[in-house]
């Protein structure tokens, strides 16, 4: 079998494991979230940065796994 | 006021006297016999006996399968012919290609060890999977991703590897700087974390929900210590309901033993397909 063949047997393979959009996930939120929690902390807020963090990580995660898995 | 073991006074005592007490998760600190007394540690304890018996029923089964290898094979021979070729088939040819053949001696080897100490869960006498202490499914998943590193960087080089694994592929140059932190925590945080923890969790509850049916069955089992008959007989209904339980989920366990094991190398399997691919 040619290494092209070969390669194409392991495209056809399910990519998109449940395991690394849940760690997308995860870490969009652990990421940004602590970041707008830092931020909160240094700059004297009770939550702003907090929720716009999450948000923000929210969003990145999710373009992360449409990008990644759903379009390709 | 009569408790499910129809008792009025007490007809099992534990550790802090009278009554029904759910096994917890002392069930998974067992005393150790040689302390060393090193910090962190927990000294030699049954874990690490019960590691020893499941190294040795997987290197024992290779052993006893294939001792005699021959063309046309024995019982034994096509069981290991047989588990084999399934995880080539459903695991390494689907996840890395034919060059996935290159680690099928590891996933076979991974899979019937994780096997044989989810197992060992079950086994009269030890009933302790190995894999409930987050320690051993650590080691197996850190050796999994020191090697998916060290495969990227073999086939691809350091800064292939690591770019392939940090910048998204597809992804315009001002969302990276969102994408980016995101990509590097799952990758190389999250992704062998929860590798390590669905193996262990999933093992330890399994433990756990086995030791609460077991308890419980032995509780309720009052047969004569009640003060009437009918109590009694009651009693011993609740007994029997849970011991059939136990036997239910123990083979319902014995399942999910394979699926763990199954998932963890197929996960692994995933893993480094990924990283000899590079970028996508």
């Amino acid at each position: 079998m040619s290494e092209r063949a070969d390669a194409k047997g392991a495209e056809e393979a399910p990519r998109a494991n449940a395991m690394t959009v849940l760690s997308y996930l995860l870490g969009g939120l652990a990421f940004w979230g602590f970041v707008g929690w830092l931020a909160d902390l240094a700059l004297g807020f009770e939550t702003l940065f907090l929720p716009i963090g999450l948000l923000l990580g929210l969003i990145g995660s999710l373009y992360l796994i449409i990008t990644q898995y759903v379009r390709s | 006021m009569y408790s499910a073991a129809g008792e009025e006074g007490c007809h099992l005592f534990n550790d802090f006297g009278c009554g029904f007490e759910a096994p917890g998760t002392s069930l998974f600190f067992p005393t150790p016999w040689v302390d060393f007394g090193l910090p962190m540690t927990s000294g030699i304890t049954k874990y690490a006996l019960v590691l020893v018996v499941a190294l040795l029923v997987a290197a024992g089964f290779w052993y006893f399968t294939t001792r005699n290898a021959k063309v046309v094979p024995s019982r034994g021979q096509s069981l290991a012919e047989l588990l084999v070729g399934f995880i080539r088939d459903q695991i390494t040819r689907n996840t890395m290609g034919k060059e996935g053949d290159k680690f099928l001696p590891l996933m076979v080897a991974l899979f019937l060890f994780i096997f044989s100490m989810n197992v060992m869960g079950i086994i009269p006498g030890l009933q302790l999977p190995v894999t409930s202490n987050l320690a051993y499914p650590a080691v197996l998943a850190i050796f999994v991703f020191i090697l998916w590193n060290a495969v990227g960087i073999r086939r691809h080089g350091a800064g292939a590897h690591f770019k392939a694994r940090l910048v998204p592929g597809g992804v315009p140059a001002w969302i990276l700087p969102v994408v980016v932190p995101i990509e590097a925590l799952s990758n190389f945080v999250i992704r062998p974390a929860t590798h390590m923890i669905r193996l262990f969790a999933t093992m330890f509850a399994g433990h756990l929900l086995l030791a609460v049916f077991a308890a419980g069955g032995w509780y309720m089992f009052n047969l004569f210590g009640a003060p009437n008959i009918g109590l009694g007989l009651l009693s011993t209904g609740f007994s029997a309901v849970a011991l059939i339980g136990f036997l239910v989920f123990t083979a319902f366990e014995l399942f999910i033993m394979a699926v763990q094991a199954y998932v963890f190398v197929l996960l692994s399997s995933i893993y480094l397909g990924e990283a000899m691919e590079g970028a996508h």
